[in-house]
């Protein structure tokens, strides 16, 4: 009796540590942020990059790299985000409206007024830029639950607004025919180069983010999400800084939404909706506040796990709706945080165990 | 000019419309006093009612109240349910992720209502007949003579409920004061599970009444959750009053808006309203006894 | 010279007067202790300075230049740092960080520069580090600077607090209630820490309801009671007064 018990114990318990752990030594911790650490390369770091480099060109299905694309995207708007709410502790629901700008903005001007594409990829996430400044001023004085629902709502009338302006948006049917990004005769019009344009633009974002993060701007982000007293007690703006951040966030979606344009093809307004915000503060949630990393992590698995679930037809969103409320439960800090220590935590328990039981016998 | 004529007719309707608004309003508020959470899924309760009711009505082809009542008690299950499975695991912690939760507890009620029921939007038969009659000059269906006077009838309910009733003061006193509360019994995980029940029934109820004068889709909850909740804010966020007034409030404001802007922004107006009241009167119109200017 | 004056600062709070035409003069280079039972308006006087509220009528001045309309953040960049009665520690980052953080004004950088980590930028951050090492050895927190923050127990979140407001190089410190919740031998380390402080040129206004250590190292102090001056002057003449003696006991009456 014992002895089964501790077979199935053991067997049991493999299925739960090796993935952990394979995932630990993947998946960074909060902790590979802190300032101190400086530019020091971590291993791990290096890896990333080799493998974001290197994979597509491995593994050659275009479904893979198409997916892969749509999780850049993602990944972009949810490292926007995750400044805004990650660090600097603001709640912002329509963030997809940011999306949304970005993307009619490249929209129109490539297809009514012949821009050059290059051109309005770099246009759109000012205007996004330029909305947030605007719509942040009044808004970002609201707290808490205000704030998020102030959010909503400009989200959502960001949605009505673009659904009725059918001369300049095309309404509900929205903007076709929309030219894929080039660079002088380059054209991304496969999957694969647009996977390396995205991911391009992702890392430049990054780095750019990371910095920040490092820097004073980061502490200032932090700070206010500590205490707004306390960090103007120090001198921080309290008010420029928040603003300053929703910006910056949505200059990032508007740069995925100017990526999203070229490369779908289309703009309608289905595809910028609450839906979407929600999802971006999700992966930002799942990802770990204060977490630069974890948020492009969990883009990636979400993307691939919206994939997954879509071979299921219909069945597909409430599966997807149940899964997402179950990681929020179980990982209300974030997917990768603490990995590291969980594990440790699981694999004393079980040698504990372990022993104890075979003290028993 | 010719839009002025019309205006008594929208009043009417945007009256009608407002009753439910200040239905889901006041489920929102029942769940907030227990315990400062917002339930976003409170939208989907509403459309549950509707739609379960033509579901079981044509399936199992009971009477019309009884498919109504049972319906209901279907909704009150899933209030009950969505409490135990979503909010308790979660109440320890912060503010931001029990409201994306109810979000996504709304996208998942939403998503399994279309699946399991179909997309189609559905209808209801009128409690009392078909034929719109003329009061004042206005022509108005008898169904919504019954929204007005079940809302009406709900109200007197919830007020005795929380006033008269020991249960109901436990629910105060649980809000007001949770670890006075807590000291004398009162255990406020219960209270809170009972703010559930009874926010999912209001809102069955709501949803049954409004179905047979508009229709009710898998997705049609979302949005009316979002106005009952800018109802509420409007009215005076937290107070059974305010969200009643802000109910009529919305209601009116929207209906009355289309004579003057185009008919596909009427969504809109409910959240540019939500906008203004935020930035200019964040307490709402009568005052709420939570915002504070300087705090959450 | 006189660092920081208050002139006439009245303040109420829902028909409460928690300041009633209270002055306060604090000099250059000494320790003023305010005093007074709980509730006298001490806490409040130091938001009025630190300007996360305004008064209802009065003046605030330091260095002669006024400052009772300024936001919070423009009063700390003038050279006023202070510390919280509730601590408010930056309880997201770690020990270290929350000194850097104070030194946010003194650092160059802003979103841009910051972000796309001009040189500058790296050799601001190798001198904030290396200078908040310095603060936290001085205060006995260097082996716990990579610590979070809220891992500290009540008393070194308490120094952090001061430390971080160190950073800022500030002319003139507000304490509020910094020896509350702390151990004797924690109320000691702090005591000797701010007299060193204090030798090396830099100005404190104190805030104590406990008599006891606020009177060993202040070198004036002001007493409160329902947000009137009644007494001013060196600890040893204060402590006799017998208005004060009053005041506390009185209280002491009425709180049993």
């Amino acid at each position: 009796m014992v002895d089964s018990d501790r077979k199935e114990f053991r067997i049991r318990d493999f299925l739960y540590v090796v993935p952990l752990w394979l995932l630990s030594l993947i998946v960074p911790d909060a902790d590979d942020l802190y300032s101190y650490r400086g530019k020091e390369f971590k291993r791990r770091e290096l890896f990333y990059l080799g493998a974001l480099l290197f994979v597509p060109l491995i593994w050659r299905d275009p479904h893979f790299h198409h997916l892969m694309v749509l999780a850049g995207i993602y990944a972009i708007l949810a490292l926007g985000l995750s400044l805004f709410l990650g660090y600097a502790g603001q709640i912002s629901l329509g963030h997809a409206a940011f999306f949304g700008i970005g993307a009619y903005t490249t929209a129109i001007l490539t297809t009514r007024y012949s821009f050059a594409p290059f051109l309005a990829f770099w246009i759109s996430p000012f205007v996004a830029a330029l909305a947030a400044y605007l719509i942040g001023r009044p808004i970002l004085k609201l707290k808490g639950y205000f704030l998020a629902i102030a959010t909503l709502g400009f989200g959502e009338i960001f949605q009505v607004i673009v659904r009725e302006s059918t001369v300049l948006t095309g309404g509900v049917i929205g903007i076709f025919d929309i030219p894929f990004l080039s660079i002088g005769g380059f054209s991304f019009d496969t999957y694969l180069k647009q996977y390396y344009l995205t991911w391009g633009v992702l890392l430049g974002l990054f780095l750019y983010s990371k910095n920040l993060v490092r820097s004073k701007m980061g502490r200032a982000f932090l700070a206010v999400a500590a205490s707004e007293e306390a960090a103007s007690t120090i001198g921080i703006k309290v008010a420029r800084t928040k603003l300053g951040v929703f910006v910056i966030g949505a200059a990032f979606a508007g740069f995925a939404g100017s990526l999203f344009s070229s490369i779908m093809s289309i703009a309608n307004p289905e595809a910028f909706s609450l839906n979407l915000s929600i999802l971006i503060v999700i992966m930002v949630i799942l990802g770990g506040m204060g977490n630069l990393y974890g948020p492009i992590f969990v883009s990636v698995l979400l993307t691939w796990l919206i994939d997954i679930l879509g071979k299921y037809q219909v069945w597909s969103l409430p599966i997807y709706g149940i899964i997402l409320i179950l990681l929020l439960i179980f990982f209300p800090d974030g997917i990768g945080t603490r990995l590291g220590t969980r594990l440790i935590y699981l694999i004393s328990y079980w040698s504990k165990k372990k022993r104890r039981n075979e003290g028993k016998v | 000019m010719n839009s002025w004529t019309y205006l008594p007719q929208l009043l009417a309707s945007g009256i009608t419309v407002g009753a439910i608004y200040a239905l889901v309003a006041l489920s929102f508020v029942t769940i907030t006093r227990a315990s400062q959470i917002i339930n976003f899924a409170q939208g989907e309760f509403v459309m549950l009612g509707g739609v379960l009711t033509f579901f079981l009505l044509k399936n199992l082809g009971p009477s019309y109240p009884l498919a109504a009542l049972m319906a209901i008690g279907i909704v009150v299950m899933v209030g009950f349910l969505m409490y135990l499975s979503v909010i308790y695991p979660l109440r320890k912690a912060p503010m931001l992720i029990p409201l994306i939760a109810t979000l996504g507890a709304s996208i998942f009620l939403s998503n399994t209502s279309g699946f399991l029921f179909g997309t189609l939007p559905k209808t209801l038969p009128p409690f009392s007949g078909q034929q719109p009659f003329q009061f004042l000059g206005v022509f108005l269906l008898p169904q919504s003579l019954w929204v007005l006077g079940a809302t009406f009838l709900l109200l007197v309910l919830l007020y005795l409920l929380s006033h008269r009733t020991f249960l109901g003061k436990a629910m105060e006193a649980s809000s007001t004061d949770p670890l006075g509360a807590d000291l004398v019994g009162i255990s406020r995980n219960r209270m809170v599970f009972l703010a559930f029940g009874v926010s999912a029934g209001t809102g069955a109820i709501a949803g049954i009444l409004i179905t047979p004068i508009f229709f009710t889709s898998y997705n049609s909850g979302t949005i009316l959750g979002l106005k009952g909740f800018i109802a509420a804010v409007l009215g005076g966020w937290g107070k059974n009053t305010g969200a009643i007034l802000g109910g009529f409030a919305l209601g009116i404001l929207e209906a009355l808006s289309v004579a003057f802007i185009p008919a596909g922004y009427k969504d809109g107006v409910a959240f540019a309203i939500l906008l203004l009241i935020l930035y200019f009167r964040p307490k709402g119109i009568l005052g709420s006894p939570f915002v504070d200017s300087r705090r959450w | 010279m006189s660092l920081l004056r208050v002139e006439e600062i009245t303040k109420e709070y829902d028909g409460l007067r928690a300041l009633d035409h209270f002055s306060l003069n604090v000099e250059k280079g000494i320790i003023k202790g305010l005093i007074g039972p709980n509730g006298a308006g001490k806490s409040t006087l130091f938001h009025l300075i630190s300007g996360i509220e305004k008064p209802d009528s009065g003046k605030i001045y330091f260095k002669d230049k006024e400052i009772t309309a300024l936001e919070s953040h423009e009063i700390s960049a003038l050279g006023i740092g202070r510390t919280f009665q509730t601590v408010q520690t930056l309880s997201n980052m770690t020990v270290i960080e929350n000194i850097m953080a104070g030194m946010h004004l003194r650092l160059k950088g802003n979103l841009l520069s910051s972000g796309l980590w001009l040189p500058w930028t790296a050799r601001a951050e190798k001198g904030a580090l290396k200078e908040a090492k310095e603060i936290l050895d001085l205060l006995g927190l260097l082996g716990r600077w990579k610590s979070p923050a809220s891992q500290l127990p009540l008393g070194k979140q308490k120094l952090l607090e001061l430390g971080r407001a160190l950073a800022m190089k500030p002319e003139l410190i507000l304490l509020d209630e910094p020896a509350s919740g702390l151990t004797s031998a924690e109320s000691d380390q702090l005591k000797e820490r701010i007299q060193q402080f204090k030798r090396d040129g830099m100005t404190f206004c104190i805030v104590e309801h406990q008599m006891g250590m606020v009177m060993e190292i202040a070198d004036q102090v002001a007493v409160l009671d329902n947000g009137r001056l009644i007494a001013e002057g060196p600890p040893n003449i204060v402590e006799r007064d017998a208005q004060v003696m009053d005041a506390y006991l009185k209280r002491k009456r009425s709180d049993a």
